[in-house]
């Protein structure tokens, strides 16, 4: 019994000893895990640490190689042998015996020149309490006081200029005992100073410390820890071309305008700044984690949180692009997207599209726009033949027409007036905005529909209309009245639906047919279900707006017409940190990556897949655009910004400083409005950026040049961006304002009777004007104007201009043709744009040759002088 | 040089280790006593066990390794607090800053976890022991009414604790249980005749234990409070009460013969 107990007991021992290693290995485990296994950014700090030390170490191997190749080594030893040299002199007995002399007595002179200094402060305290005395009581012997006191201090101040004489010879006697070794060890020193820096660089990196790197963005507690791994992310050098220890790209773009230790790294990559245990943490790539980290062009998503204009915005410039597809595609107009609140209906108004189009073509339209023309913008909603009808019976019966074709198949167009058609179109340049068979549309941004099949699109009678006034059938569109004659346009009708005609296009209704009245209502209820109105102005839903469905459900279902509404879709302005759990993924779920960009990606490749019952249309968007715009949508979030990091628009910061935008004024207001010229220029920051900028135009060009141009624009670049011929009227007698052309626009003719190259030129010149464009340039007296000339033509050739410019048939295509620049453009702004071409237009490729003024003066006078004879 | 006898005399004849251990000890029985009723932390436990008592197949150890799960508890607990922020802005980060930063952070708060899952999972079984082996019976009846209490109160211990990390766990489950409450008869606002009673969201249970009708700021500084403060400190209470009885009642409980 008792030798049993005793093996139990030997046994446990057993036990007791195996849990005890077990758990001192746990033990040493956990502390070996939390400093290193927990901690991996050590190792590239110390990877770093030696990468850099490696560098250094061969740039100052470099350094003394070089020393040596350049001499730098023979010199240094001359030069030490000479320092030698001077010191043996200078310890000489004799040297030495007189150098302890000097200083004896130097030190002599100046125990004096103290004591001096002494007895000077002494007399003049007893100065002033004289003075004091006898500013207070005015009695005479204080005054007398003072001025013994007075000759005291004279007498002083003299002593004083000897004594600093002869302290200064003594001085200057020592210097020039050890003048030469003190100025040799100078020189060495100085040579040494390259290699001593390099040296002591490799010193101090050796002596960084490894620790966590954390930037801390107090106004919104936000921790990053990112450089601790990404340790050379702000270096000015690489070190290594690897990660993690890369520079930032491009960083001075990024970095240089958002300070690393201001800004953090997370507030624009996003990630978990925080965690520092592994990559995949760190850059938020694991489960349960919503923000994982933008890396390339996507982070690009995270300017829209701070800046307020994208376009234009260096370094965005992709997000920049992407934007313009909500223009584009008219996201706003379903959707609340906020910066986009302001912008007008993307398509076009259809209040009398029943007397424009073919009921045929409507009805083949609404199935499928893309069957239709390619680059349709508007999407598909994928109705019914019955569905697709009823919107159209609706529509048609709006404008109070039937069904209706009509067919120009079998009519003979007139051949004269086709041939005057044909010129008229090419002269106006409707290929401009126009594609007609896969040509043109080179001004994208116009989005201006293809009209390779319009002949059986549309009637004559509504063309005709259209050409005559655009803005009467559609105020606000883009597409300018070209300034016709009712003869012309007759013309340009009949060769556009003579040759653009489709020779597939069905024409049912040839003979018209009633619609029926439940055709209509069908029609309606569609409309309103998926929204029409949002994109398109109709008739009878002018004031159409979708009930917030919160509202609905407390009851309400009328509202006044500004009180809170909502738009058909969701609200998009913080979709990019909507919070995962409240995107609905339904059929999806299993089927892609459960993370909010695959959502939006999903979303707009196939907007009614993830269940039944959804209303967004397909807008059949490319691989690409879907990118782009989930790009966009990723970056409309309601992140967390200190104000102190917010850009806001220039809209903005005019509306918060009180400033009134630029408004054009008076008849210019009128041509704008008829012409569209901000179509494609840019006036005062409004218009497009497709041609030139004409802010300052008054000052830049010449009055005589810019009539001729507007009534016969010509090519100034020869690039495909060719100004169209609008039919301004050069008119100075008044009796031509009184041509048809300008029937429709009768308020001129009361208003001021003006042409409208007038109208133009007159604003150009009041308003369109910069104070700093000299209206003329400086003159140089002393010398003739013909050598001024022949020095800047020599300038010119000197310089190179030639590869970009072209003087006559000569020269490259790069820049504007200067052939007949004497004509074009105002001396003082050639002046002004060759001291800094960039001040008027930023984003010039025009290099800075750094001018002096007099070689602008000669290049300005030599431009001025070539001109094209017109006569 | 000293011999290691002489060396060990000195030090035990030494004022400092005298006023520690008052006394010599040989290891008699009587000394063996001595020394457990002359201790702070001993004195609550019996001079004398029967071997019976001892067998870890009747009692499973369990109610003293509860014992030490709690003081682990304690430990750990006391140390997390240096590193937390009872505040909705740094709850969490707190908490993610424990692994990501705070030197032997992982292992401190995952101890805290797990130990308290093991606490309530051992609490349960100690509980089924006394309750199989007929423990709770006279003289035992008042102890196991302690132990019931100690029960809830570990219970209540893991469920305030749940929400500290203010991760989307703990705010859901806080809110699935305080709603729970709300609809208690008599204590909450859903529950019946809470409209005789004049009982509102405003003043009913889950009032009192969110500090408000949602989870929220209050909610944490709450539970926190329960959490680290006042429940622990009902614990120890109760906990003395409960070892003092087990020694009143008769000794551990060990198989009838």
């Amino acid at each position: 019994m008792a030798n049993e107990q005793k093996n139990n007991s030997s046994n446990r021992v057993y036990i007791f000893v195996f849990f005890s290693v077990v758990l001192l290995a746990l033990s040493l485990w956990v502390v070996w895990d939390d400093e290193f296994g927990l901690r991996p950014w050590k190792k590239y700090q110390q990877e770093f640490k030696t990468l850099k030390h490696d560098k250094l170490e061969s740039e100052y191997r470099k350094a003394v190689v070089d020393f040596q190749r350049s001499g730098g080594h023979t010199r240094l030893a001359e030069l030490e042998a000479r320092l030698a040299k001077a010191e043996a002199v200078f310890q000489s007995p004799a040297n030495q015996e007189k150098y302890k002399q000097l200083t004896t007595q130097f030190d002599d002179i100046h125990a004096t020149a103290a004591s001096n200094q002494k007895e000077l402060q002494n007399a003049r305290g007893k100065f002033l309490e004289s003075e004091y005395y006898f500013t207070k009581t005015q009695k005479p012997e204080y005054k007398a006081t003072m001025d013994l006191l007075q000759r005291e201090i004279d007498a002083i101040n003299l002593r004083r200029a000897s004594i600093q004489k002869k302290e200064e010879a003594f001085k200057n006697a020592l210097n020039e005992m050890t003048s030469a070794t003190v100025n040799l060890k100078a020189e060495i020193e100085d040579m040494k100073k390259g290699l001593e820096e390099l040296k002591e660089k490799i010193a101090s990196n050796d002596k960084v410390a490894v620790e966590i790197k954390q930037v801390h963005i107090k106004d919104i507690d936000k921790a990053d820890r990112c450089q601790s791994c990404h340790i050379g992310i702000d270096g000015k050098h690489q070190v290594s071309s690897l990660q993690p220890f890369t520079k930032h790209p491009a960083s001075f773009v990024y970095l240089d305008h958002h300070d690393p230790s201001k800004f953090g790294c997370t507030f624009c990559h996003r990630g978990q700044g925080r965690a520092t245990t592994s990559v995949e943490k760190a850059h938020g790539k694991v489960k349960h984690f919503d923000e994982p980290l933008l890396d390339g062009d996507m982070t690009q998503t995270s300017c829209l949180n701070c800046h307020g204009d994208i376009k234009g915005l260096r370094g965005a410039e992709q997000i920049g692009i992407s934007t313009e597809l909500i223009k584009k595609y008219g996201c706003y107009s379903c959707h609340k997207i906020p910066g986009y609140e302001s912008i007008g209906d993307v398509g076009p108004v259809l209040t009398e599209v029943g007397s424009k189009v073919n009921y045929s073509w409507a009805v083949n339209w609404l199935l499928d726009p893309k069957k239709y023309f390619s680059t349709a913008r508007m999407p598909k909603f994928f109705f019914t033949q019955a569905q697709a009808e009823a919107i159209a019976d609706y529509l048609f019966s709006m404008s109070g027409t039937t069904r209706h074709d009509v067919d120009y198949a079998n009519t003979q167009p007139n051949a004269q007036l086709v041939e005057q058609g044909k010129t008229l179109w090419s002269q106006a340049r409707c290929n401009l905005c126009h594609t007609t068979g896969g040509r043109g549309g080179n001004h994208i941004k116009v989005y201006a529909p293809d009209l390779s099949k319009v002949g059986s699109k549309v009637n004559k009678e509504w063309l005709f209309k259209w050409l005559k006034n655009p803005n009467a059938y559609f105020p606000g569109t883009k597409m300018p009245r070209f300034r016709f004659t009712d003869q012309e346009i007759n013309a340009l009708v009949e060769y556009i639906v003579s040759e653009y005609k489709d020779d597939e296009a069905e024409a049912r209704y040839v003979q018209p047919v009633e619609i029926k009245a439940a055709s209509i209502k069908k029609g309606k209820e569609l409309i309103q279900q998926y929204g029409c109105y949002g994109c398109h102005k109709l008739q009878g839903m002018e004031e159409m707006v979708q009930i917030a469905p919160s509202l609905k459900s407390q009851g309400v279902s009328f509202l006044r017409k500004d009180e809170m509404r909502e738009k058909i879709g969701t609200e998009l302005s913080s979709i990019g940190s909507k919070p995962l759990e409240m995107l609905d993924f339904g059929k999806l779920a299993k089927a892609i990556p459960n993370d909010r960009l695959s959502y939006l990606k999903q979303k707009l490749r196939d907007p009614r897949g993830f269940r039944l019952g959804l209303r967004m249309p397909d807008f059949r968007l490319s691989e690409s655009e879907v990118n782009e715009l989930a790009a966009v949508l990723y970056g409309f979030t309601d992140a967390n910004v200190p104000v102190r990091f917010m850009v806001p628009s220039r809209q903005e910061l005019d509306k918060m400083a009180g400033v009134q935008g630029y408004k054009f004024t008076g008849d210019f207001a009128k041509v704008i409005a008829d012409v569209k010229c901000t179509n494609c220029h840019s006036i005062k920051g409004i218009g497009a950026d497709y041609a030139p900028d004409l802010s300052i135009a008054g000052s830049k060009l010449q009055e005589k040049w810019i009539r001729k141009f507007l009534a016969n624009p010509d090519v100034i670049r020869p690039l495909l961006q060719q100004m169209p011929k609008l039919g301004l009227t050069l008119g100075k007698p008044a009796a031509k304002v009184t041509m048809p052309k300008f029937n429709l626009g009768k308020q001129r003719v009361e208003d001021t009777n003006k042409s409208d190259v007038d109208v133009v030129v007159d604003y150009f010149q009041q308003e369109l004007v910069t104070t700093d464009i000299p209206k003329a340039i400086p003159t140089i007296t002393t010398m003739a104007l013909p050598e001024q000339i022949s020095k800047g033509k020599a300038l010119y050739e000197f310089k190179g201009c030639r590869s970009c410019h072209q003087i006559g048939l000569d020269g490259g295509a790069l820049g504007p043709n200067l052939s007949d620049v004497g004509n074009r453009l105002q001396p003082g702004f050639i002046f002004r744009h060759l001291e800094n071409a960039r001040k008027f237009k930023p984003d010039i490729v025009e290099p800075d040759y750094g001018f002096t003024e007099r070689e602008r003066i000669y290049l300005t006078n030599f431009l001025m002088t070539l001109k094209l004879n017109t006569k | 040089m000293k011999s290691l006898p002489e060396i060990s005399e000195k030090v035990r004849k030494n004022l400092i280790w005298k006023s520690i251990f008052r006394r010599d000890y040989r290891n008699s029985i009587r000394d063996r006593a001595q020394a457990v009723f002359g201790n702070v932390f001993l004195h609550l436990h019996p001079v004398q066990v029967r071997e019976s008592a001892v067998k870890l197949r009747f009692t499973w150890g369990m109610g003293g390794i509860t014992f030490f799960a709690f003081i682990l508890l304690v430990i750990t607990g006391v140390v997390l607090m240096f590193y937390y922020h009872p505040s909705i802005d740094q709850a969490y980060t707190d908490i993610k800053d424990l692994e990501f930063q705070v030197p032997f952070g992982v292992i401190l708060r995952n101890l805290h976890r797990w130990g308290a899952h093991f606490m309530v999972i051992v609490v349960m079984i100690h509980m089924f022991r006394v309750f199989m082996t007929g423990s709770y019976k006279a003289p035992r009846q008042f102890n196991w009414g302690i132990g019931v209490f100690l029960l809830v109160l570990t219970f209540l211990l893991s469920f305030t604790g749940y929400l500290t990390p203010w991760d989307q766990l703990g705010f859901w489950a806080i809110t699935v249980g305080t709603n729970m409450g709300a609809a208690t008869p008599l204590l909450g606002y859903q529950g019946p005749f809470s409209e005789y009673l004049h009982i509102t969201p405003y003043n009913d249970i889950r009032f009192a234990l969110l500090g408000g009708a949602q989870v929220g700021g209050n909610a944490l500084l709450r539970s926190y409070i329960w959490h680290c403060v006042a429940i622990p400190l009902i614990s120890i209470i109760l906990m003395f009460v409960h070892f003092w009885r087990v020694r009143k009642d008769g000794g551990i409980s060990k198989p009838q013969k």
